[in-house]
């Protein structure tokens, strides 16, 4: 497989919305944790996480097919600039639950971006009995789980069918949530279905009102300007150019677009970009964009071709393609990261700095499935 | 497994095991607690908690205690575990009696796993021999609940030479494991990178497929079930490559063969060419003057053959079979809309949740 340095692919996205919930509209409330109540957390998985106001924690429960918010109470700052690094990660957490290491899945790691602490889900086994689990990590290496028995929280769910009806167990059909981000008052969720090839990118207004007041925009994308698939996004982050929000979206079929968050409108046909096509058999996994030294770049985590740095400067001047002739190309050109071997899991702690989950993949090179421990958790300086 | 039926069994099952220290105290293992027995607990805490005094280990090394909350009943210091026993694990309780003496330490196992394989591969869908060059998607069924996380190891596909596909010549999209809720059934997804037309591996790479090659698919045995126990046997499926499946399902060209009423003979409908067999036992329904029909769907015929069995004979009459236009091929075109389409020779909105209703008639 030849490794593509420079690639102008542009891509034409329209947007239809089945529902009409603009992603910027949302008004917030003053503390949307006055939005929450107490109680046992209805959790009956841990997938992805992402951070919203006031240390409330977004978990993507692909099991219940919900969004779970939780007040994490953790809204102290830092006195120092976190610098965390535990060995083990995996053995310190599946001690207090009461499983073998190779019993516990870790699903996604986020940073509070108030505390600093790191939070990871988890699964507690690995069949359909396994149990969910919220892990905080301090600067200091401690770990808690979160108790989810009595804490502030409110859902969401993503499906028609509440996650109570038993006959919901019965159905395979099954929506596994790939990637979720707060943006603007607004979660935003991709998720894969096991049945329908489908491209759901929900934007559900938080507070949480009702399931039905989700927006499902359905998008489209192409291309070589030529040829459209509904595909499923798989990781995205927001991302601001020149003052504009963006989302940066990694597709199942590879490549890597940039899509205006104010062109997501119900009904508007959205110009997006592909900026990087990561290449075949390879899915990215985390993605951090960030400035150094007067540059962007987008450091991206890949299922099976290590960590890249892509150069991302002027990503605001890429074309969108209108005709079907491959005229305007341009590409990002990017490195891969040597040094940065095994890494499982990147999240961005602050400006300069990233957290970095590492540990031997299972499986093999070409097909690497979840890592066996121990595994390492550190901060890593942005390269 | 329920929690408490694993707490009974782990309550019955659990052995403790070499005491030592203090011969007056001892801890029990009951009712999934931890129990501090002839030590007269004090109503209060000590300063530092009772974790201080009493906490029970799981695994070797400098890990922390298990999670949990303590209880003094009867005069008995408990401890109440945040999750349940699990087998496989050896645990470790450890009491320090306040104001000094030999801590009392004492192991357990947890409950008795039966490590009899008994997990297989039933089926796997598309069932037919020869595949479209892009397909979409493939359903592997087992016996028994599943494992998470070994399909990138456990699923392999050989070439005619019985040469692993790897790397970017892999068929599979790495990374997300698509399970049922029971982890019985995984979905399998075919590299889109390769099939959707005008992409860089689709151009550079070709399709997944290659129409006229032979490939075999080898699900390995030791695909751990979700008791950690391999499975009986492994699987082999030998298919061949076909022309790509491009053209959207047209429901014009389905043949519906009514049943006699009166009987329970089933509603037949046969398609032009296989259907993805997850959405066929969803997708399609019967409805009636009165409304919905119930009954039981099976597929045959490589899934080109729908099949609907009322739980109720037939009355004579007019009835429509529903179809849900997301229903899908094996290459992922579902009614109205192939899966890639030209954008410059016509644009196409999404569908959302639409049916078409086709008539028939129970004489």
């Amino acid at each position: 497989m030849r490794r593509i340095t420079s690639i102008g692919i542009v891509v034409a996205l329209c947007v239809a919305a089945a529902l009409a919930v603009g992603i910027t509209s949302a008004r917030e409330p003053a503390s949307p944790l006055a939005n929450l109540t107490s109680g046992k957390v209805p959790l009956m998985s841990a997938g992805p996480l992402a951070f919203g106001p006031d240390g409330i924690l977004f978990v993507g429960d692909s099991a219940a097919a919900a969004i779970v918010a939780i007040d994490t109470g953790d809204r102290r700052a830092p006195s120092s600039a976190a610098k965390i690094n535990v060995q083990g990660i995996d053995e310190k957490i599946a001690a207090p639950v009461g499983v073998p290491p190779d019993q516990l899945l870790i699903n996604s790691m986020k940073v509070n971006p108030i505390s600093k602490n790191v939070y990871l889900s988890a699964s507690r086994g690995r069949g359909p009995d396994a149990m969910p689990l919220i892990v905080r990590v301090d600067a200091a290496g401690k770990v808690s789980i979160l108790s989810l028995e009595n804490a502030k929280h409110a859902s969401v769910s993503l499906v028609d069918v509440p996650a109570s009806n038993p006959a919901a167990r019965q159905d395979p059909r099954t929506l596994t949530i790939t990637d979720m981000n707060y943006v603007g008052g607004n979660v935003i969720v991709a998720g894969l279905s096991n049945e329908e090839w489908s491209s759901a990118l929900r934007s559900i207004p938080f507070p949480f009102k009702d399931a039905a007041e989700g927006a499902t925009l359905q998008i489209w994308h192409s291309s070589h300007g030529r040829f459209e698939t509904e595909s499923p996004v798989r990781t995205f982050v927001p991302y601001t150019i020149s003052g504009q929000q963006y989302i940066l979206a990694a597709y199942t079929c590879t490549p890597l677009v940039k899509i205006p968050v104010s062109d997501l409108q119900p009904g508007a046909k959205v110009k997006g970009v592909e900026i990087a096509d990561l290449g075949a058999g390879n899915q990215p996994l985390d993605m951090i964009p960030y400035a150094k030294d007067g540059h962007d770049y987008i450091l991206i985590s890949n299922s099976s071709r290590g960590v890249m740095k892509l150069k991302a400067d002027h990503l605001e001047a890429y074309p969108a393609i209108d005709s079907p002739t491959k005229t305007n190309v341009a590409g990002v050109p990017y490195d891969t990261m040597t040094d940065l071997q095994n890494v499982q899991h990147l999240t961005q702690l602050d400006d300069s700095n990233a957290v970095i989950l590492t540990g031997k993949f299972t499986g093999l090179a070409w097909a690497p499935g979840p890592p066996v421990g121990p595994l390492n958790l550190q901060t890593i300086a942005l390269p | 497994m329920s929690k408490l039926r694993l707490a009974v069994i782990a309550a019955i099952l659990l052995v403790g095991m070499a005491a030592t220290g203090q011969a007056s105290v001892s801890i029990r293992f009951e009712d999934g607690t931890f129990k501090v027995v002839d030590w007269s607990a004090p109503a209060a805490p000590p300063a530092k908690g009772w974790a201080s005094i009493f906490a029970v280990y799981a695994g070797v090394g400098d890990v922390p205690p298990l999670a949990g909350t303590y209880t003094v009943e009867g005069g008995s210091l408990v401890f109440h575990p945040n999750y349940p026993i699990a087998p496989g694990v050896h645990y470790r309780a450890v009491f320090q009696p306040p104001g000094g003496g030999s801590p009392v330490e004492k192991t357990f196992d947890g409950p008795h796993q039966d490590k009899t394989p008994f997990a297989r591969v039933e089926r796997v869908y598309p069932s037919a021999n020869v595949l479209p060059s892009n397909l979409l998607r493939l359903y592997v069924y087992f016996s028994a609940p599943m494992g998470r996380g070994q399909a990138s190891q456990r699923i392999h596909v050989l070439d005619e030479n019985g040469k692993v596909l790897q790397g970017a010549h892999g068929l599979f999209l790495p990374g997300e494991e698509l399970w049922d809720p029971n982890y019985q059934r995984l979905t399998m997804t075919f590299d889109p990178g390769r099939i959707k037309r005008g992409l860089t591996s689709n151009q550079n790479i070709g399709p997944p497929i290659a129409e006229g090659k032979s490939y075999t698919l080898v699900i390995d045995r030791d695909w751990e079930d979700a008791r950690g126990v391999p499975m009986v046997d492994g699987f082999r499926k030998s298919f061949r490559g076909g022309p790509a499946e491009r053209n959207p399902p047209d429901p014009k060209q389905w043949q519906i063969t009514s049943p006699k009423a009166g009987t329970l003979e089933p509603l037949m409908v046969d398609f032009p060419k296989p259907m993805n067999y997850p959405l066929l036992q969803r997708m399609l329904t019967v409805s009636g003057v009165q409304g919905g029909v119930t009954g039981t769907v099976s597929v045959d015929h490589h899934e080109a053959q729908w099949r609907f069995t009322p739980h109720a004979p037939w009355r004579a009459g007019n009835y429509e079979l529903v179809v849900d236009t997301a229903i899908e091929d094996l290459g992922g075109n579902h009614i109205g809309q192939p899966f890639d389409i030209d954008t410059f020779e016509r644009v196409t909105r999404h569908i959302t949740a639409n049916t078409i209703s086709l008539p028939f008639g129970v004489r």
